[in-house]
């Protein structure tokens, strides 16, 4: 696939593998795979349910430790850091879950905080972090609400304006929009083309849905038995007729047309400008 | 009717007080030595943050496991050289003190380590991804999340020791359960008996009614 961008690679996974002991000892996970993630990009995990996304998704951050391969996210392999470094890593990978995985116990400003209190950020950079980023998900009026009283897709925007708060370099969504109904799910896709436009954030994406994956990726990681089988571009709004992606889109249909931003963000100096 | 119990109000009083001091100290060692214990045996449970440490997850169960299976009035003579030893006497409430706090720490262990159990295994997920350490883990997720379940896993520690408590009585450890072995059981005085009967149904009552309010007062799941 060429030189996939002009900004150099945000996340490399080399030959990465992590097995479970499935049901009859049965082996299933993540088989040696590779995934190469441009700087800017939205990138996009397709596959069916057990084929490996969450956790291929969940080895760029560590949350499952590999049995093999190198974890490279901005040129550091996390594979080989001390668990401090490691954890300094990871403020810099923002994540999104299915369930929001939000603190229930915590007023939303609380929430968005949380990731800045936990790194030790002055109380000053914290209030303006938590407003900045509740005014840029569209909740800056439920500040004080708790988790319980927001709709599903309200917490999925306090999670991402959580997931933003510490400015992180990649946002990996773990089936964000997959608990929430087509609308919600639409609006917030276009929150998440937002994180990728105005901020400049890599997005990884995983998803089972094809209609998904077509509105906000740029390119698409298609999974399945544990491997990425192959890498389509979404770009050029062309999908190669004897792809696997093709095929499926045939058998099960695609959604609506794309509505990823055009090219790729800018870069990560670059973005500063823009930020919040 | 209620004479003996007029006669004896400076007894009952004491024995409040004996109760009150044998709650205070097993309650305490059980919230902070067994409250410390469940965390780390939930923390070093397959699937959570120090799963690593498999070997203190294993010994540290079969350790509450044992504790836990002898009957309260056995452990209460067992350790009655240990007592000795620390306390310099095995009867008072000090002294009764001893078995109750170790049976307190572990039972609150294992309903610490239940409690905790709750929060979602997501929510601790979230965490990790963002850098939190294992201790920002304790104190801002798992404490923060659990609260009201905490709050009534001390609710029912605090009623089972009552109940304890008494027991301690029978073999000299003073309190409330004492006061109505010697005098309405031994000596046949029904009203004190009855009266030591309805002081305990006070107590647990408002121990339960408290805690009730406070676990729905910290809770906004
Ligand atoms: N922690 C785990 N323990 C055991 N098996 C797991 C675990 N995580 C995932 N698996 C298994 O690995 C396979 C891939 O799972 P997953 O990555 O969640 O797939 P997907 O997200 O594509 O649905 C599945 O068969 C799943 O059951
Ligand atoms: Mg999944």
């Amino acid at each position: 696939m060429g030189t996939l961008s002009p900004f150099g690679t945000a996340i490399r996974l080399h030959g990465v593998s992590k097995r479970f002991a499935g049901i009859d000892g049965i082996e299933v996970g993540v088989e040696p795979t590779d995934l190469d993630v441009a700087q800017g990009e939205i990138h996009g995990i397709i596959g069916f349910s057990g084929a490996g996304k969450s956790t291929l998704l969940r080895l760029i951050n560590l949350l499952e430790q590999p049995d093999a391969g190198q974890v490279v996210v901005h040129g550091e392999d996390l594979t080989t850091l001390s668990p401090d470094r490691l954890r300094a890593a990871r403020r810099r990978i923002g994540m999104i879950f299915q369930h929001f995985n939000l603190l229930h116990n915590r007023s939303v400003a609380d929430n968005v905080a949380f990731p800045l209190r936990i790194a030790g950020e002055s109380a000053a950079r914290i209030r303006d972090r938590v407003d900045a980023c509740l005014a840029f998900v569209g909740l800056s009026d439920k500040a004080s609400a708790y988790p319980a009283q927001l709709s599903g897709g309200q917490k999925q925007r306090v999670a991402i304006a959580r997931a933003l708060a510490p400015e992180p370099h990649v946002l990996l969504a773990d089936e964000p929009t997959s608990a929430l109904d087509p609308r919600t799910t639409q609006s917030l896709l276009d929150v998440l083309a937002d994180v990728n436009r105005r901020f400049g954030v890599t997005i990884v994406l995983v998803s089972h849905e094809m209609s998904v994956v077509r509105r906000l990726c740029h390119r698409v990681s298609v999974m399945e038995a544990g491997r990425v089988i192959e890498r389509v571009s979404l770009d050029a709004g062309h999908i190669p007729p004897d792809s696997q992606l093709a095929r499926w889109l045939n058998e099960f249909g695609g959604g609506s047309e794309s509505a990823a931003p055009q090219g790729y963000a800018p870069h990560a100096l670059a973005r500063e400008a823009a930020h919040v | 009717m209620f004479d003996n119990i007029i006669e004896l109000l400076p007894e009952i009083a004491k024995a409040i007080n004996e109760t009150l001091l044998m709650m205070a100290i097993c309650l305490t060692a059980a919230v902070l030595i067994g409250g410390s214990l469940g965390i780390v045996v939930f923390l070093t449970s397959r699937g959570q943050v120090l799963a690593r440490y498999r070997h203190f997850n294993l010994v540290a169960n079969a350790l509450i496991n044992v504790f836990r299976s002898f009957p309260f009035i056995i452990l209460l003579v067992a350790v009655s050289p240990f007592t000795r030893h620390i306390v310099g006497t095995s009867i008072g409430p000090l002294a009764a003190s001893v078995p109750l706090s170790l049976a307190a720490i572990f039972y609150f262990a294992r309903l610490i380590e239940q409690t905790l159990r709750d929060v979602p295994r997501g929510v601790i997920e979230a965490a990790e991804a963002m850098g939190a350490t294992p201790r920002q883990i304790v104190t801002q997720v798992l404490l923060v999340e659990a609260r009201s379940g905490l709050v009534l896993a001390m609710t029912v520690l605090a009623v089972s020791f009552l109940s304890y408590s008494a027991v301690a009585g029978v073999v000299g450890g003073g309190g409330i359960g004492d006061l109505a072995i010697r005098y309405g059981y031994y000596r046949f005085q029904t009203d004190v008996m009855i009266a030591t009967i309805v002081l305990l149904v006070i107590m647990v009552q408002g121990i339960q009614l408290l805690g009730q309010w406070l676990a729905r007062h910290v809770d906004k799941r």
